[in-house]
């Protein structure tokens, strides 16, 4: 969405909000900006501040400094229900004792809307969510899925100009939680609302988001596209959190393009570390996936290797993990498609792990 | 104001009518029984407690209400808990049918249930007849400590139901299961993991039957004798027959202190209110 | 060997608790044969079996009056505390203000206070602020007591209604009264009848505050009962009994009745 003068529209800007309840600080003073129809995510695990943030732009909590801007208005001192926003809450949170039909005509009673324009409104929201068949059943009659769709049609049906979602589809199982992400975001590309969504799930936030607000200990960790927090996390935290990864310790020996880096015991290799410091110290990430277990010694220009002891492979259907030991005991995971053939790699001779230089991921903090 | 100030004022304003009508109800009422016991004609003055102190009535009241209250404290203990195991095993759709057999009689006036302990408990009453087709008795059993202890379980047994039915409903079934697993017979679970779990329950129930046993006011004048003189008949005979309000003050901001007392201990036991407890959000 | 333990010492109990139950019930039940006998004597079991205690129930004067004063004192104290106790029980559990939990246990004090404390000071109180409507020092003096119990049971009520259907409607735009018109209160609707029902009971029960704060000529039923057993017990007693025993029952078994059909999300 663009205004007249062609610059991006912002939806949102936190401008040095904190959030202290006594001497617990549950929001360190965090600045973040949402442009107009984007899908930011809050991922975090539980405790790092994603829900405090969540609820002081909905106006359920106030910041203890800083100021909230909703659509180039201050709302810092704005009541929730003069916001004018949606939110989703992971208990669905439908009216138990209204039908389906009045649960999502709730928001449009509120606003003191016409019966014949209420009437109109829900059967098209529900058609937009794929209920259309259930306005007069009560909300427990239908499933946990069911129950979520509605509570997004009911969030929907007011056109609020930014939906906050919390943890919407925690309640429900894996599949449904997939059959769920894709809806949730055609409905998003569809109706061009901006999002707020916390998860505490790394695939959710990947799958879904434009940008992710990684939080940890009540501070933005990281903020960036899931590309960014994947294969450029900026802390060790970041890496760890997102994806799966090994990591070893690490010291740099030698400054350079790339740098050599010193692993101890299990040998040295090449990790480019812009800005990196002689004798830095700090943690070599590999991510499962780039790494591939090698016999022998013609290795390939532009890539690391270290010997390995085979020690176990798992498969996990589309993939394969064979689990590998460095010569200073630590396991490293490597991950490789499975294929028909017999995978296991039972190698009595001599085994290495190898990945290209510029995979590895070199963090000190 | 903070909105969030601003918000929790307006909670707040949700409790004001029924705060003002307490105040004005009930705390100035109570206040002014505490003012009139330690203040006369003259000014503040002890004297009502110092009286009090030297009454031999006062003190063999006294004594009459604590033994009177342990006794039914006891009696509704060894009735209450029997009933509370064998409810907590019960399925949830027989155990409402079992609450309600406790119920009604827990909700039925205390003048109907003394008037049937007269009819039953009586010289010519039923008990006595049927004794006395079994070649005993009669005995007497109305108006002294027997009538008043009968009297006073009975009411009181469902207040130390529930706080102990709820403790054991609230114990992980695993606990005994394991305890099966690993040989135990039903007696020794009972003694080694039940009764021990439960003694919260229990301690919760017999502050409050004792708290509610200190006031008995109704059960003792119609079922007890002159003997079993309580001290709510006390506040009641200096009040409505001597009309000497500082001494029947006195007597009851002792009662009060008394229950509120028992009362603190017994949020120190369950840990607070429970309609307080806030789920963290 | 261990299976026969388990099950003696289950029977033991059963047979215990279910003797220890039939005592909680027996008074109650006792009084409903007697309240049909034919005879002047108080007497069990009756020898013959009539109407004949109802209607002198009816006939005998100042039963029936009395009734009616206790109901009508019911009716007002269930009104008021049912207006006071369930607002009240809404800030406590959703509130979060300073000094909400001293407001909880002064709102809830007078269930841990000996009714005869209560009554003595309310009397004093009625006496120096010469309050002199018989009616209005009962129903006032019967809230006292009554008001904890809607507090409380309402509490619970709003207790098991999810926080976050009450934030889900405020941020669709709802003001707090409205979200509390059309979400909580239909949502705790059983527990308020189950609070309403109970206070109705208690204040049609109540003897000891009475004794203390009614006037004169204001006798309540129960005021009415107590005087007739410390005086000369009428075998009118079973007939009143016995309808007190069955409004209690009747009260239970709507209450959890009630409760049963509770809406929990």
């Amino acid at each position: 969405m663009t205004d007249s003068m062609g610059t991006v529209q912002e939806m949102v800007r936190l401008d040095a909000v904190t959030k202290r309840y006594g001497s617990f600080t549950a929001l360190h003073e965090t600045e973040l900006s949402i442009r107009a129809g984007e899908f930011l995510t809050l991922l975090g695990p539980s405790g790092s501040g994603k829900t405090t943030l969540l609820n002081a732009v909905a106006g359920m909590a106030t910041p203890t400094s800083g100021r909230i801007w909703i659509d180039g208005r201050d709302v810092t001192a704005t009541p929730p229900e003069k916001r004018g926003l949606g939110m989703v809450f992971q208990s669905y949170a439908l009216m138990p004792h209204m039908t389906v039909f009045d649960n999502i005509a709730y928001p449009l009673k509120v606003r003191k809307i016409s019966k014949q324009e209420i009437r109109k409104r829900v059967s098209d929201v529900l058609e937009l969510v794929r209920l259309p068949d259930l306005a007069h059943r009560k909300p427990k009659e239908l499933s946990g899925g069911q129950q979520q769709r509605v509570s997004i049609a009911r969030c929907l049906v007011y056109n609020p100009r930014l939906v906050l979602m919390d943890e919407p589809l925690g309640a429900l199982d894996k599949k449904l939680r997939e059959q769920m992400q894709l809806e949730i975001k055609r409905l998003h590309n569809e109706l061009k609302i901006t999002m707020i969504y916390v998860t505490h799930d790394q695939e959710e936030a990947l799958n879904m988001s434009d940008r992710i607000m990684l939080m940890n200990g009540g501070k933005a960790e990281q903020i960036g596209s899931p590309h960014d927090l994947y294969f450029r996390p900026v802390s060790q935290f970041a890496a760890d959190f997102i994806g799966q990864s090994t990591m070893l310790d690490a010291k740099i020996l030698e400054v350079g393009d790339p740098c050599i880096v010193d692993l101890g015991a299990s040998g040295q290799c090449k990790v480019k570390v812009p800005g990196a410091n002689k004798d830095q110290g700090g943690k070599l990430v590999l991510r499962p996936e780039t790494l591939r277990l090698i016999t022998n010694d013609q290795i390939a220009d532009g890539f690391n290797a270290l010997s390995v002891r085979y020690k176990d492979s798992l498969v996990t259907g589309s993939t394969i993990k064979h689990i590998v030991e460095l010569e200073n005991g630590t396991e490293l995971i490597v991950q490789e498609l499975t294929t028909p053939e017999e995978t296991a790699k039972r190698h009595e001779g001599r085994l290495l792990v190898a990945w290209p230089v510029e995979a590895g991921i070199f963090l000190d903090r | 104001m903070r909105p969030e100030t601003r918000e929790q004022y307006r909670i707040a304003v949700f409790a004001l009518p029924a705060t003002l009508f307490m105040l004005v109800m009930m705390a100035i009422p109570l206040g002014s029984v505490v003012w009139q016991s330690i203040s006369d004609d003259t000014g503040l003055s002890l004297a009502a407690y110092a009286k009090i102190v030297q009454s031999n009535l006062f003190i063999r009241v006294t004594r009459t209400t604590l033994e009177i209250a342990l006794g039914a404290t006891l009696v509704a203990f060894f009735l209450g808990y029997p009933i509370a195991y064998f409810l907590a095993k019960q399925s949830t759709k027989r155990q409402t049918i079992w609450l309600i057999v406790i119920l009604i009689p827990f909700w039925t006036s205390s003048l109907v249930k003394s008037f049937a302990f007269v009819v039953m408990l009586g010289h010519a009453g039923i008990l006595n007849t049927f004794l006395g087709e079994l070649g005993l008795g009669p005995y007497k059993m109305l108006f002294n400590r027997i009538g008043v202890m009968v009297g006073m379980s009975h009411f009181l047994v469902p207040f130390m139901v529930f706080p102990i039915l709820t403790n054991l409903r609230s114990q992980p079934p695993e606990l005994a299961k394991a305890a099966a697993i690993m040989g135990a017979g039903k007696f020794r679970i009972f003694r080694t993991v039940t009764f021990p779990l439960s003694l919260p329950g229990v301690v919760s129930g017999a502050l409050l039957v004792f708290i509610l046993a200190l006031g008995f006011f109704i059960v003792p004048k119609l079922l007890g004798g002159r003997q079993d003189v309580m001290l709510s008949s006390l506040v009641d005979f200096y009040a409505r027959e001597v009309f000497d309000f500082q001494m029947s003050s006195a007597i009851a901001v002792i009662l009060m202190a008394t229950a509120l007392l028992a009362a603190f201990l017994l949020s120190k036991v369950r840990g607070g209110a429970s309609i307080l407890s806030k789920e963290s959000s | 060997m261990m299976e026969g333990q388990g099950s003696t010492w289950r029977r033991a109990n059963a047979a215990f608790a279910i003797a220890a139950m039939i005592f909680l019930l027996l008074p109650s039940l006792i009084v409903i044969p007697m309240s049909f006998s034919d005879s002047e004597l108080i007497i069990f079991p009756p020898k013959g079996y009539s109407f004949h205690l109802y209607q002198r129930y009816v006939e005998e004067p100042g039963w029936v009056s009395a009734s009616i004063l206790s109901l009508r004192v019911a009716i007002w104290t269930t009104i008021l505390s049912i207006c006071l106790g369930v607002p009240a029980a809404y800030a406590l559990v959703r509130g979060n203000f300073p000094g909400r939990r001293m407001l909880a246990m002064f709102l809830l004090s007078p269930i841990m206070l000996p009714s005869v404390v209560l009554a003595l000071a309310i009397y004093i109180y009625f006496v120096r602020i010469s309050l002199s409507h018989g009616e209005l020092r009962l129903v006032l003096a019967h809230c006292v007591a009554t008001l904890p119990f809607v507090v409380v049971t309402a509490a619970a009520g709003i207790q098991t209604v999810d926080a976050n259907i009450e934030r889900a409607a405020t941020i669709m735009g709802a003001s707090r009264l409205y979200v509390f018109r059309t979400v909580t209160l239909p949502l705790v609707i059983p527990s308020i009848v189950a609070g309403a029902l109970f206070t109705f009971l208690i204040s049609f029960d109540e003897i000891i505050i009475s004794i203390f704060v009614a006037k004169a000529g204001d006798t309540t039923l129960p005021i009415k009962m107590f005087s007739s057993l410390v005086f000369e017990v009428s075998p009118v007693l079973a007939a009143i009994s016995t309808m007190l025993t069955l409004m209690s029952a009747l009260i239970c078994i709507l209450v959890t009745f009630a409760q049963k059909g509770d809406a929990k999300p």
